[in-house]
């Protein structure tokens, strides 16, 4: 079963020196953090808050590329979280013929955020109970603590 | 290689990437393009630390146990049959390098607008030539490498002139 993803925001970890992205359901019952690294972090940010940088980021050329030739990301689905490897797949839509593309997580979840397209997760990997300790970080974070990243 | 695109093929020098030194005391890293044939000359390129350690995973053929972000352009080249032809560093604004990339899909070709460490990281991945246009090379930066190296090795280490890619 999959169960369709916003990416809510990104929080600083300090005890991990790394970057955790915050993805829950619309009824906000499901709740998905997932690590990634502060470059892969600010790929995510610079969607979210919609900044058009000065030249194009890697992501952006991803989605050039994409463009070029009329292929379409139809959606990115977080398929496994497990230690330190994460796996995700992105679905595209080219020439009426669908393929599944394997990435990381961080990188499936930047593209999906350039192109509008839907953020599933496999419900094997969505915590259904969130740590107290995440649940509570989230509790005491302001709207002004998302989305911004010291860069 | 076809001569349709702009800039013609006799516009362009071959450079192949020679090596990536470390700025330590900074964010930066420089990626050091050296020019193929008889004529010796070396092409600096300031890039960032992340865009740097790309280029580098991809220069030691190291395997990553999950596909970083160039690998998975590579990977969506692969899976929709898009043949990533050549880069170019066609052009610097402002100390800014501008590079384009050069696609074909049955025939059809594209130029994509890239920084030059995309192009680069994707070149050395494809793998496919890249190109410096002769306008580049007479416009390019006056920092000097050998300056700059000079200056590292009596460990009097400056600032370098961080060209923002």
């Amino acid at each position: 079963m999959l169960t369709q993803l916003q990416v809510k925001g990104l929080m600083f970890d300090p005890s991990n020196n790394a970057y955790i992205v915050v993805l829950r359901d619309d009824e906000h019952s499901d709740m998905l953090p997932i690590w990634v690294g502060k470059s892969e972090a600010g790929a995510i940010s610079m969607a979210l808050e919609n900044v058009t940088p000065p030249r194009p980021m890697t992501h952006d050329f991803m989605k050039s590329l994409l463009d070029a030739y009329d292929a379409k990301v139809i959606s990115v689905v977080i398929t496994d979280l497990s230690e330190h490897t994460y796996f995700a797949k992105i679905h595209l839509m080219y020439e009426d013929s669908e393929y599944t593309v394997d990435a990381r997580p961080s990188d499936a979840l930047a593209i999906a955020l350039r192109s509008n397209a839907p953020v599933f997760a496999n419900d094997s990997v969505i915590t259904k109970q969130s740590s107290d300790e995440l649940q509570q970080w989230l509790e005491n974070l302001k709207p002004e603590d998302f989305g911004k990243l010291d860069s | 290689m076809s001569n349709i695109d702009l800039p013609k093929e006799q516009d362009l020098v071959e450079y192949r990437v020679d090596r990536l030194l470390e700025e330590a005391t900074t964010d930066t890293r420089i990626v050091v393009l050296s020019r193929q044939g008889d004529s010796l000359d070396t092409f600096p390129i300031w890039v960032g630390a992340p865009e740097g350690n790309a280029i580098k995973l991809a220069l030691d053929t190291m395997i990553t146990p999950r596909p970083m972000s160039h690998d998975l352009i590579k990977s969506f080249a692969e899976h929709l049959n898009i043949t990533i032809q050549r880069v170019v560093i066609a052009d610097v604004k402002n100390s800014t390098y501008y590079a384009t990339v050069y696609v074909s899909n049955k025939g059809v070709e594209r130029t994509i607008d890239a920084r030059p460490s995309d192009a680069i990281s994707l070149a050395l991945r494809a793998p496919c030539p890249i190109y410096i246009t002769h306008d580049v090379l007479k416009r390019r930066s006056t920092t000097n490498l050998d300056a700059w190296l000079a200056k590292l090795e009596s460990k009097h280490i400056g600032t370098p002139e961080v060209q923002e890619t």
